[in-house]
């Protein structure tokens, strides 16, 4: 049984050994993932798809230098971690303020009032609005909070393979993803103290 | 970090399976108390959301222009002074997880 790791190493050696062809099914096996990871760094996504373009082509130049003693994946996620944050920085942009995503968020955020007048369930409305209030505090977060975060959250990496990636002490990720979880859960507070039908 | 935020770092881990067993007895005494487990409740209610959060899709031309951009790049080249002898440079190793070739591929970054 070979498993997904020694498959991509496979791939991996028959890129560098000139079979361009095998680089495209690294491409779209992992596109998806990687774009769901940029998108959480880089807000717009027409950019998040630049920056998965340009992940690619750099991991495709530097795919001789790689010997296969990590992951695949979690080198080209370094990769396109790097990517994004290069983005942003020559884009000038720095990470949004809370007030800034709120409002942003607002409004695509439905109505709540609209949601009362078509019989929502107040579940369903809670529901929305902490959703909203997670997807708001994560954008405002730190970089490196909420990259720790996503890789762990979103794409299951353990600590070992996020510590890889972000270059950084296993205890150094695990304080990452718990002061993220700290900054969020303090957020969601209000919500979750005072329900949706007794905050009006 | 005082006792509830160290408590509460324990259980942080101990949601991600992540917790020396050295510190599980002390996580789990933890959860029995309120703090505890309103800690433990909301870091799976932000797992579960962030979960069910979809992510954008890929715009429908996406592969063509990469693949476009990638036919541009010529396969591989040998590297200078390339020895193909794997065991040996200095981006085996540790190097290489600490991410010499990202940085390779991406000199900007530091």
């Amino acid at each position: 049984m070979t498993t997904e790791r020694e498959s991509d190493q496979l791939l991996v050696e028959r890129v560098q050994a000139g079979e361009q062809k095998a680089f495209d099914l690294l491409v779209s096996k992992y596109q998806r993932r990687l774009m769901r990871l940029v998108s959480r760094l880089v807000h717009d996504p027409a950019e998040a798809e630049d920056v998965v373009q340009e992940t690619f082509i750099k991991a495709y130049r530097a795919l001789r230098h790689f010997r296969g003693d990590s992951a695949f994946y979690t080198w080209l996620y370094r990769i396109g971690i790097n990517t994004a944050k290069n983005y942003l920085v020559t884009q000038g942009r720095r990470a949004p303020t809370s007030t800034e995503t709120d409002a942003e968020g607002a409004e695509g955020f439905d109505d709540a009032d609209s949601l009362r007048d078509i019989n929502t369930p107040e579940s369903m409305l809670a529901s929305k609005q902490i959703a909203h209030t997670v997807n708001a505090a994560m954008e405002a977060l730190p970089l490196e909070l909420r990259t720790a975060i996503v890789l762990r959250e979103i794409e299951g990496l353990s600590y070992e393979e996020i510590s890889e990636v972000m270059a950084c002490p296993i205890g150094t990720v695990r304080s990452r993803i718990f002061r993220a979880r700290e900054v969020i859960a303090e957020k969601l507070r209000p919500l979750l103290e005072f329900p949706v039908d007794k905050r009006r | 970090m005082d006792t509830n935020e160290t408590l509460r770092a324990h259980i942080s881990a101990l949601v991600d399976g992540e917790l020396p067993q050295a510190d599980v007895e002390l996580a789990f005494a933890a959860l029995q108390e309120k703090d505890g487990k309103v800690a433990w409740d909301r870091y799976h209610l932000i797992r579960d959301t962030l979960r069910a959060t979809p992510a954008p899709a890929l715009s429908p031309g996406f592969a063509e222009r990469l693949a476009a951009r990638l036919a541009a790049e010529s396969a591989l080249p040998p590297e200078a002074g390339d020895s193909g002898d794997r065991s040996n440079g200095s981006a085996n190793g540790a190097t290489e997880s600490t991410g010499q070739a990202a940085i390779l591929a991406n000199p900007g970054t530091s």
